[in-house]
């Protein structure tokens, strides 16, 4: 993918610290590894516990949403980049929250924490401040990024695609979750009626950098998705559907929203239809790399835990 | 005495096997969680001196370059032959990662990743970073 829009590399990045309007945010699955080293400059946010409501399942509210914006100094001049571990699936998840709240120049570093380390480029151990008397944005809801559960019973077998993005095995109601993510299952496996499924992982390569656009439209197309067409993403909990809300949205221009709900929220409620088996899936999409538990992705790799 | 689902697949194909696939994705649930307590009890017995063995930093230094590098899809030979001479080890005394029981890392189609006990020992060496 070309880089320079909302995709930026670290070419890109590493020319510009030290720019006061530049806020760099990691999150990680792990935030702890941010203390490994991390980009210099960039703050750390916790997902668990700045990018969910701490009580309800939910976003934070505005006031929360306010109070991250002034702790890491982003104000209306702000360019934020995001970027994180794991393929930047947390990072796509914040990204999209900021996108939620309003916040309007948001970047993320194509390939994440591990692309950085690849590349040989500096790290810090510090923590960055940010200088006193900064005017911090006012985040407020509602750019139509975010799609509710009665959205999503809408979207079924209607105009707007469901595209689940977990592996192959959960879309088929084979597993609950995967190993390592317990904490994740929901009371009944299996995938939303009419959704097809495309793995997160068909939009990257083996490195976690997105593919070339064209290389791009073109699996996603071999997966069964309509380019043309609005969609509504989802997977357990909704971080690694904001991956691939980031790409339809931010990169193809597609008319997406991410249901934050996911399966956790619609395998665990009473009385929702659940289809399973192959279900929706085009028979010409079908790819000897979805056989397994694996993803079905771009390098045609089956990890445990994605 | 549960019925023989051969003879409920007669009776409601779909129903059975959505059943079955049900309680199949439950009892996999249930061994992911307990690996993963059991994972934690031994890390725990560990660190509180018992008679488990003590990795050295630069063995779990190893396995948090698996995880910070190798992302979603895990690291390639050369990768992880990579990290490990960063940290001392000759390719050769790489294969002790993936071995006995409890092995912290597995090979899946040419890509190395952490199971879900490395990530377990993972977790306890970024711990020790924590302010």
């Amino acid at each position: 993918m070309s880089v320079g829009g909302p995709l930026i590399d670290g070419d890109w990045l590493q020319a510009r610290l030290g720019d006061p309007d530049l806020v760099i945010l990691e999150i990680d699955e792990r935030p702890l590894i941010y203390r490994v080293g991390h980009i210099p400059g960039a703050h750390c946010l916790d997902w668990r516990t700045e990018l969910q409501d701490p009580v309800t399942r939910d976003l934070p509210d505005a006031d929360a949403m306010a109070g991250l914006c002034a702790r890491v100094g982003i104000t209306a001049a702000s360019t934020v980049v995001l970027y994180g571990d794991k393929s930047n699936w947390y990072a796509c998840f914040g990204f999209w929250l900021l996108r939620h709240y309003g916040i309007a120049d948001l970047r993320l570093l194509d390939g994440g924490r591990q692309a950085w380390l690849a590349e040989g480029r500096p790290l810090s151990v510090d923590e960055p401040e940010v200088p006193a008397g900064r005017e911090t944005v006012l985040p407020r809801a509602g750019t139509g990024v975010r799609a509710m559960l009665a959205d999503v019973q809408a979207a079924i077998g209607g105009a707007v695609q469901l595209l689940d993005v977990r592996t192959a095995a959960e879309y088929r109601g084979e597993v609950l979750t995967e190993p390592g993510y317990p904490q994740e299952g929901a009371q009944r496996p299996g995938h939303i009626p009419t959704a097809i499924n495309v793995p997160w992982d068909v939009a990257v390569d083996q490195d976690g950098r997105v593919l070339p656009e064209a290389r791009l439209r073109e699996r996603l197309r071999e997966h069964g998705v309509d380019l043309n067409r609005p969609a509504i993403t989802y997977c357990r909990i909704g971080e690694r559907s904001a991956h691939t809300w980031f790409v339809l949205s931010e990169l193809l221009g597609l008319r997406a929203r991410n249901y934050d709900g996911s399966w956790t929220e619609w395998g665990s409620m009473v009385g929702m239809p659940v289809a399973v088996g192959n279900g929706e899936r085009p028979a010409a999409a079908a790819d000897p790399a979805d056989a397994g538990v694996g993803t079905g992705g771009a390098g045609a790799v089956d990890p445990p835990s994605n | 005495m549960a019925p023989n689902p051969a003879d409920t697949l007669q009776a409601d194909p779909a129903q059975t096997l959505a059943s079955v696939r049900a309680e199949l994705a439950k009892v996999r649930a249930s061994v992911a969680r307990i690996e993963r307590d059991l994972g934690l009890l031994e890390a725990t017995q560990r660190g509180a001196g018992g008679t488990g063995r003590e990795r050295p930093d630069r063995y779990l230094q190893v396995l948090v370059d698996v995880y910070d590098r190798g992302g979603r899809h895990g690291l390639d030979p050369d990768g992880f032959a990579a990290v490990g001479e960063r940290h001392g080890y000759d390719r050769r005394g790489l294969g002790g990662f993936f071995t006995g029981g409890r092995a912290p890392l597995r090979r899946d189609h040419e890509r190395i990743l952490l199971t879900p006990y490395g990530e377990q020992l993972v977790d306890l060496y970024l711990q020790r970073l924590a302010p």
